[in-house]
């Protein structure tokens, strides 16, 4: 493998000559999207490119194409070395309003507002711009130049700008021009590479965000790659046909500066035809994780910080279904109708007006994980204790007593309808709305925050003394510590009155938060309770880096539970029509 | 097989970040800082280090004004009975518009069953500083979360947002963005629904409530804290709150989960009751 790390001493010697690549232009961009053939339309629909014959996957717009693959969405391109890209209108004004009547709905179009609540705004040299997004989390610009309708720009996000399309320049050629607003640029026969100085620390890793890579044309490559490798080009392999591909053209990938995965390719390049393994190596629920080596924070501890969400995991059910024996994965289809099946049976009114406005769904590919028990390895429970069956039927007959009659007071319906909690694990399982997670760190203390329903657990990582046997919580008592990777929490004490299919007060929980990419956090359980079960089980799925979150909602449960109020008013509303007819 | 994606993630240099953060943290160490007080934990990027278990003492949960001792619920005896103490509103009261002052006193007459602590509700700002329970701060690299003691209730404060947005949706503890002042963590929080009271005393302020709150250290086991209320509809002018908040010294403390809802249920729902208990 190449060695040169950018910006190195090699490649900027480099850069000195220049010119060695002229010819190449930018081809295509690809976008990751759960379904690409519903994204083809909707670049169609929205901002007038043209599909291809017998290329369900790929839009043209304007000389670059936009090639969309199924892959779980990792988040949008912000934050990414690569920002957004732009088109052009002669009126933005009348797109944007346009835009704006479509609506959020469905695959709808979501605008980006400015502070001030307006969709656009005047900009230096081009007159108007604003901003909007793809339902798979690709930021769009919309601006106002004439000269150059419909595709406009890519736009980088370096942490260098200058250094950035240098790089570019040295490898594909292209005119340097300060682009209008004091934005720089480097031109193409399709449009302009701009950059713009990258706010915060690194620009995250492109792969398996909503644009995973930019592609440039080069003839030859064969040829076009030692030069690229002569200007310092990190190249990854050799350039290759891919499989599965449309065309003899061949295909190499780079590391481009700022993270962005660049990828080269030969004129007529079609795409190819599978899905193919694009993804960051992460876990997918599936397979066990590729080695990640976790960003620290500065104190020296493994950086979990974010908002996460848990909706791509939403769905996935516990226990492995009987249909379902040896089989390693659902397919992107079945995995898309089981959380259609899950939600539409959870939520009235769905299709309408809940699809992707609150519950943000279609920004995640649903997880094609099968069931959440990975151990015992039949995806399982383990059998029942003596004690436990004892339980179970208890449990059994205490809900039928209060099934049967219309609720006497809060107290026969479930700590989770009364808003007081979900328990653990059970809190930390998707549900079908707000699955937010946020985890905030300080030296020896991580601060996990979910969502639903606003219950911030506060975990040490450094040992202390366990509060008493007599000290019983709803959530238990964590003791966390760092192993290697992973934050690793214990917890006892527990009241017992919040249980997790059947577990007891006398549950230890045992749960571990790893990082198995830039925007995944893997979460696994094991839960061991002697008094229930034969043997411990453990269980797992993933959540996502929601960046788009600016923080958690307030999910002020209690506060508004008229759910509450109407359920016992309805209860004595029914109880007067008992007496009424006993009468 | 390994994708080109993920070779491409391990021929960058993944290590970077860390070591240029301590680099940062090392040069803002060996860097003059200003006005350091001695005593005061240091962060690593040399800040007050307000990481720890911190609670208010007084009486101000009671009433922010000035009040004597009084009787509380006749069924609680001298337990229920309000403990008198000296007001915490710098200046003295609480500069209401006359209209405002009468709302004060209907909230104050309808307490046992009006004031939202009773209902077990979210307290808001500056209210779950100084309710009568512990709360911890979690002090990270780009934001700080306050954990309280009472009601689950917490908030993120944001000390990464250069240009914060504004809160999309009210909320009870509303949004809150944070930044130093010398030694002084500085936090405005706005963005508030209007429902959350500021004591047992039924003081209150509107949606258009904005609280500057300033955290000061007086040496390690010590803060002075200090809110700045401005709400043009309720009052006549800015005024200011000012406690310290003193840190929990006992080497096991805890805050402890007070999930209050079910103690607040017979409150709201007994009337619901199949056999009422109000």
């Amino acid at each position: 493998m190449c060695t040169i790390r950018w910006p190195g001493l090699i490649l900027l010697a480099a850069l000195a000559s220049v010119g060695t690549s002229a010819g190449a232009d930018l081809h295509h961009v690809q976008i990751t999207a759960a379904s690409p053939t519903e994204a083809v339309r909707w670049y169609e629909r929205h901002l007038d490119c043209e599909p291809v014959t017998g290329q369900k996957d790929t839009a043209v717009c304007n000389g670059i194409r936009l090639i969309f693959v199924s892959q779980p969405t990792m988040g949008s391109t912000q934050g990414t070395g690569v920002n957004h890209i732009a088109f052009s209108y002669p009126d933005v004004t009348a797109k944007m309003a346009e835009l704006e009547a479509v609506g959020v709905r469905g695959s709808g179009v979501r605008l980006q507002r400015f502070d001030d609540g307006s969709t656009h705004r005047p900009m230096p040299g081009l007159n108007r711009h604003g901003f909007l997004f793809d339902p798979w989390g690709t930021r769009i610009e919309l601006v106002e130049d004439i000269e150059l309708l419909g595709f406009h720009h890519l736009h980088l996000s370096a942490s260098d700008p200058q250094s950035t399309l240098r790089w570019y320049q040295a490898a594909f050629g292209g005119q340097s021009e300060d682009f209008p607003g004091g934005v720089s640029g480097v031109q193409f026969g399709s449009g302009w590479l701009l950059a713009s100085s990258h706010s915060g620390s690194q620009p995250a890793p492109t792969s398996s965000r909503a644009i995973a890579h930019i592609a440039f044309e080069m003839p030859s490559l064969d040829r076009s790659a030692e030069g690229l490798r002569e200007v310092g080009v990190d190249m990854l392999g050799a350039p290759a046909v891919p499989a599965n591909a449309r065309s003899a053209a061949k295909r190499v990938f780079a590391n481009g500066p700022d993270n962005v995965t660049v990828a080269v390719v030969e004129p007529g390049f079609a795409g190819v035809d599978a899905a193919e393994a694009t993804g960051d190596g992460a876990f997918d629920g599936n397979a066990v994780a590729e080695a990640y080596t976790t960003p620290r924070t500065p104190w020296g501890e493994p950086d979990l910080q974010g908002i996460w969400t848990g909706n791509a995991a939403h769905g996935i059910p516990l226990e492995r279904p009987a249909a379902l024996v040896g089989v390693e994965a659902l397919t992107a289809e079945q995995a898309a109708a089981r959380r259609e099946r899950g939600t539409l049976g959870s939520i009235w009114g769905y299709e309408r007006e809940w699809r992707d406005t609150t519950l943000g769904y279609d920004k995640m590919t649903p997880s094609t994980q099968v069931a959440m028990i990975f151990d015992p390895p039949d995806g399982r429970l383990p059998p029942l204790t003596e004690a436990g069956e004892r339980r179970a039927r208890e449990a059994r007959l205490e809900r039928e007593r209060r099934t049967s009659q219309p609720p006497a007071g809060p107290e026969d319906l479930t700590p989770y309808v009364r808003c007081i909690t979900k328990g653990v694990p059970g809190m930390m399982i998707p549900g079908i709305y707000n699955n937010g997670l946020q985890i905030v760190q300080g030296p020896e203390f991580v601060a996990i925050h979910k969502e639903m329903v606003h219950e911030a657990r506060v975990i040490p990582t450094t040992p202390r003394e366990r509060v008493g046997p007599n000290l019983r919580t709803w959530l238990g008592d964590p003791q966390g510590r760092w192993d290697g990777e992973s934050l690793v929490v214990e917890s006892n004490r527990f009241n017992g009155r919040s249980p997790f299919r059947g577990s007891s007060a006398e549950m230890t929980l045992t749960e571990r938060f790893t990082r198995v990419g830039p925007s995944r956090l893997l979460y696994e359980f094991t839960v061991d309770d002697p008094t229930v079960w034969v043997r411990p089980w453990s269980a797992r799925f993933a959540f996502d880096l929601d960046e788009d979150q600016y923080e958690l909602v307030e999910y002020a449960c209690h506060e508004g539970n008229y759910g509450m109020f109407n359920i016992l008013s309805g209860a004595r509303a029914r109880d007067r029509e008992a007496a009424e007819a006993g009468r | 097989m390994a994708s080109p994606a993920s070779r491409s993630r391990l021929s960058w240099p993944r290590r970077a970040r860390p070591a240029i953060a301590w680099a940062a943290a090392t040069l803002a160490l060996a860097a003059p800082l200003p006005s350091h007080e001695p005593g005061i934990p240091r962060f690593f990027d040399g800040h007050p280090d307000l990481n720890g278990i911190w609670q208010a003492i007084g009486t101000a949960h009671w009433n922010l004004e000035d009040h004597p001792a009084a009787a509380g619920h006749p069924d609680l005896g001298a337990i229920g009975a309000v403990p008198p103490g000296q007001g915490v509103v710098v200046g003295g009261e609480i500069p209401y518009a006359a209209a405002a002052r009468e709302r004060q006193e209907a909230n104050f007459k309808d307490r046992m069953t009006a004031d939202p602590e009773a209902k077990c509700f979210l307290p808001g700002v500056p209210r779950a500083t100084y309710l009568p329970y512990p709360f911890q701060i979690i002090q990270g690299d780009s934001k700080i979360m306050i954990v309280y003691g009472f009601a689950e209730a917490n908030r993120t404060i944001h000390m990464d947002k250069e240009n914060p947005e504004p809160p999309p949706i009210d909320s009870w503890m509303g949004r809150s963005h944070g930044r130093w002042d010398g030694d002084t963590l500085v936090v405005l929080a706005e963005g508030f629904n209007g429902q959350a009271w500021l004591d047992r005393a039924g003081n209150y302020a509107s949606a258009a409530l904005r609280v500057e709150e300033r955290y000061t250290p007086l040496g390690r086991n010590a803060l002075q804290y200090e809110a700045t209320l401005t709400d043009p509809t309720v009052f006549e002018r800015p005024w200011t709150i000012r406690m310290p908040l003193y840190r929990r010294l006992e080497p096991n403390v805890r805050v402890l989960e007070f999930k209050c809802v079910e103690f607040a249920e017979d409150l709201m729902y007994g009337h619901l009751r199949r056999r009422p208990t109000r």
